[in-house]
């Protein structure tokens, strides 16, 4: 019962991903023309309150809008299929270039902050573990919860208060100084602020994650085994309880991806940092279509996948996941 | 002999593993319990005793053969549903594993109450509570443990609980799923007892379930034996510990210990081979009352 | 039938009786207890508040705390003080509204996953999972930008149509476990119908284990209202929330008022923390093992 054929497995999960991030277009694109809103306005600004009917007709027309929502989506995928997605009714550039420009900072901003965060994640997790209900314990859990509790937004304004409008210590927006787009110092002075919202945010949360997982992995039998074998205490954590944890520490990786990356995007718009954040805040903002199609696909598209490698990883790596399914639906059969 | 109360006839149940597997759980099984009889049904794990007791309790519907239960056809859902009350009230099934067929987060007194709250049946000792702490110290159990949890019992309490629950339905038919298995050996003892107990005072049929024949040989009146989804025996007790007449059943009989090392050492021991089981046989009678499974080689 | 059953060998046991413990003990008292003064004058705000909280005192805009305005006065010369509990009453009102419906989403869809054949359950579980996978915040940013203008309805409706995923999943597991345990179809056997195992067997089981993530949605709720406010997509300014008093906060930047972004700031963190704690001590009723190590 169990899969055997890898090609068939990858397959048919390449199948899943590519059949969700179709049924997201299609869900996108249907709620973006529903919605109220004028997306003449972006493109044309002010001057759509100027126009004439017959003017207002024409540009409707240029830019497909009078068909029905359908047609328009089959026009838009037959186009996406050949890599147009179209041009970003408020940049007036290509949806791709725009993002193209942007996505580098992103990057940037989510990468580092990524390594960062569950690195600390793990030293703190073990720490915590090691000393369970030590006052170092305490401490980093009281700690964790009160910052799990301040929202990106403000803990970034209070940031900005102190750093920059108070002590003038750091910049408070953007990506680089004007004319300085090439100075990797003048960059990563201006990564501070941000990365340091994006670590808080998040350490916490995996470090808790990892620390329960080890104390759940403490309490196992085999523990107790291999205490009475003489082994100390060290080498249990290390050798047996931290390996035991690792496919959990790695689809966690996988899985928190999507949510560090929604929490870099507020904090990008909090900060003006020109990354995909800002851009699809503005796009969702502004109307325009073509660029938050193609943004949100793209996020949703990252999400999946790196559900899907969560996915994989899990049953990679604990072929019990799969079986339990497999009893599952034998009961389901059963009893339904 | 009295009168039929649980005819199975011909019972035979799939389960479906996936497109390709098919598991034969019960095979053209066919047996009779009567009125105030014990029936015994032993075989080794995995021979479809369980199955058998779900279907005779509607939880499964069997793929093909019918049970009649005084007369009713329980396997069409039509006659089911005109009987539906008596049915389920005049059945009760008994788990095997307390544990789980008790609601964790119910209360003993909510637990016995529960079939009489579900069937809306008056009850004869004024309210719910008093009903559960009369069918509590029948079991044997005082009404301090009225407002306890299961997980704060132990596993023979709870055993005890689960035939309360039962029983406060005044059943005629009582299907006991191993209800021993899980047990300690003393415990066993007790609830065995209280089965014998509630036979003898209630009149109630039992259809009981159990791998452990020595205490099929204690309680019940007659036997049926179980092999991979088909009866190949039934006899009265007596008959069948005398005189077994299948393979299978001669080496089933063969793993009760004599308590006498003499003996244990020199007896000739029956070696089943599971190649040898020939599935497409016939119950032929030999005896009245004793049926064998014939293969066609033999 | 009246006789009692004389057992062999056993004596009837005393129940051991439980270690008292005080009623207060290992419960987060401060925290009810400050989330109760905080939810209680926000509720009776109108009795002590001292000024009009929408009244634009533009003589006296943009004052730091001082004895008349004790929390100072925002851009547009409101009260502070005033707002904050006014605005209050509006923020945990989404925040319980939201999670009203999220959670009415959330145990509708997953006990109708949990019992359905399992095609249909494994459709409503993908669907969960994509919509569990895009980041909430995000998903409410732009479904809240696609309808447009918010109202507090609106508002309470976004967060709670997106909140309901994981709830769901939980629901849903518990309801599979349980539909096929034996006392649930020992029930059957008696003649229960569906509504009585929903109410008696399926309900009190996974109350226990949604009701810490209820509480957790609450203060995603209010989170998430205050940062949609702030980005200026949740509510407007004209109707006074912790969030749309925050979203002054980039003009108070500029002018270095600080009391405008601190004040609101430091009630919705506390807010948020006191939820925070009785979520926490909800998810720790559950029993706990001793550590080998």
């Amino acid at each position: 019962m169990i899969r055997k054929n890898p090609y068939i497995y990858y397959g048919r999960k390449l199948l899943a991903f590519v059949l969700s991030v179709f049924i997201l277009s299609v869900a996108v694109f249907y709620i973006a023309r529903l919605a109220p809103g004028d997306p003449l306005v972006s493109y044309y600004g002010d001057r759509v309150e100027r126009m004439s009917i017959e003017e207002r007709q024409w540009a409707e027309e240029k830019l497909g809008l009078n068909d029905p929502i359908y047609v328009q989506y089959i026009r838009w995928i037959q186009n996406a299929v050949k890599g147009d997605f179209g041009i970003s009714f408020k940049y007036k550039m290509d949806v791709l270039e725009v993002i193209e420009s942007r996505l580098g900072n992103t990057l940037i901003l989510g990468g580092i902050g990524f390594i960062l965060i569950f690195a600390g994640a793990l030293g703190l997790g073990i720490l915590c573990a090691w000393k369970e209900d030590g006052w170092l314990d305490k401490s980093i859990c009281k700690v964790g919860t009160i910052t799990s509790c301040i929202p990106e937004f403000w803990l970034s304004l209070m940031l900005i208060l102190v750093f920059a409008v108070n002590l003038h210590l750091l910049p408070s927006s953007g990506a680089y100084s004007v004319g300085h787009k090439n100075d990797i110092a003048d960059r990563a002075v201006h990564l501070i602020l941000p990365m340091t919202v994006a670590v808080i945010d998040h350490l916490w949360y995996y470090a808790f994650m990892i620390r329960n997982k080890l104390l759940e992995e403490v309490r196992a039998d085999y523990v107790l085994l291999a205490k009475s074998k003489g082994l100390d205490k060290k080498r249990i954590m290390y050798r047996h309880c931290l390996r035991n944890i690792m496919p959990s520490y790695l689809s966690l990786m996988a899985i928190s991806v999507p949510h560090i990356l929604g929490g870099t995007y507020i904090i990008e718009t909090v900060f003006s940092y020109p990354g995909i954040g800002t851009l699809s805040y503005e796009s969702a903002r502004y109307q325009d279509y073509n660029l938050m199609m193609v943004l949100c696909i793209l996020t949703g598209a990252v999400v999946i996948l790196f559900n899907m490698i969560a996915q994989i990883i899990n049953e990679r790596i604990d072929p019990r996941m799969r079986e339990q399914e497999i009893v599952e639906t034998t009961e389901v059969t059963e009893i339904g | 002999m009295s009168e039929i109360l649980l005819d199975v006839q011909g019972l035979t149940h799939h389960f479906r593993l996936s497109k390709s597997a098919v598991i034969k759980a019960v095979d053209d099984v066919s047996f009779q319990i009567h009125e105030g009889e014990i029936f015994g049904l032993v075989g080794e794990s995995g021979s479809g005793k369980s199955t058998v007791a779900r279907c005779v309790m509607n939880v499964h519907k069997p793929s093909a053969g019918s049970i009649y239960y005084q007369g009713i056809n329980t396997c069409d859902p039509a006659q089911f549903r005109k009987n539906r009350k008596l049915l389920q009230t005049s059945r009760q099934f008994i788990f095997q594993d307390s544990t789980s067929s008790l609601n964790q987060r119910m209360r003993v007194a909510d637990i016995i109450a529960e079939p009489m709250q579900i069937n809306h049946v008056k009850t004869p000792r004024g309210s719910d509570r008093e009903e559960a702490a009369f069918q509590l110290h029948y079991v044997g159990l005082d009404r301090s443990y009225l407002d306890k949890y299961p997980s704060e019992l132990s596993g023979g309490m709870r055993q005890r609980v689960t035939i309360a629950r039962a029983l406060s339905m005044e059943p005629r038919l009582l299907v006991a799923d191993e209800p021993i298995a899980s047990l300690d050996v003393s415990i066993q003892a007790q609830i065995i007892n209280l089965f014998a107990h509630c036979n003898r005072e209630h009149g109630c049929s039992i259809l009981f379930i159990a791998h452990d024949l020595a205490v099929v040989k204690y309680l019940c009146h007659r036997v049926g034996v179980m092999y991979q989804g088909k009866l190949v025996e039934v006899a009265p007790t007596r008959e069948l510990f005398e005189n077994p007449l299948h393979p299978y059943t001669k080496s089933l009989l063969d793993a009760i210990p004599i308590p006498d090392p003499r003996l244990e050492r020199a007896r000739v021991w029956h070696e089943f081979d599971p190649e040898q089981f020939d599935r497409n046989g016939t119950m032929v009678e030999v005896k009245p009352g004793h049926l064998v499974l014939k293969g066609e080689k033999a | 039938m009246d006789n009692q059953f004389v057992q062999v060998g056993i004596r009837p046991i005393p129940a051991p009786q439980a270690k008292k413990q005080k009623w207060y003990q290992g419960k987060p008292l401060v925290s009810m207890a400050v989330l109760g003064v905080i939810v209680i004058s926000c509720l009776l705000c109108d009795l002590f508040i001292p000024k009009d909280p929408t009244y634009m005192d533009l003589y006296h805009a943009n004052l730091a705390p001082c004895a008349e305005f004790w929390f100072g006065t925002d851009t547009m010369g409101r009260d502070i003080f005033s707002m904050i509990f006014y605005g209050g009453r509006i923020s945990l009102f989404i925040g319980f509204f939201a999670t009203v419906i999220s959670t009415a989403i959330a145990v509708v869809f997953g006990a109708v996953s949990g019992l359905m054949p399992k095609w249909l359950d494994d459709v409503l579980m993908r669907l969960s999972e994509i919509i569990l996978s895009i980041p909430n915040l995000l998903l409410i940013i732009f479904v809240q930008a696609i309808l447009g203008k918010a109202n507090v309805l609106s508002i309470s409706l976004v967060i709670g149509i997106t909140g309901w995923a994981t709830i769901a999943k939980v629901v849903r597991t518990e309801v599979r476990q349980i539909r096929s345990a034996e006392y649930v179809v020992a029930s059957r056997c008696m003649g229960a119908g569906f509504f009585h195992i929903l109410w008696k067997h399926l309900t009190p089981n996974f109350v226990s284990s949604i009701m810490f993530m209820v509480v957790m949605n609450i203060r995603g709720a209010i989170g998430a209202e205050s940062t949609l406010s702030f980005m200026g997509i949740g509510l407007p300014l004209e109707i006074i929330s912790w969030g749309s008093m925050l979203s002054l906060s980039e003009k108070a930047l500029l002018s270095g008022s600080w009391w405008l972004i601190l004040i609101p700031g430091v009630f919705l963190v506390v807010t948020l923390l006191c939820v925070t704690n009785i979520g926490n001590y909800l998810r720790k009723c559950g029993n706990r093992k001793v550590s080998n190590l």
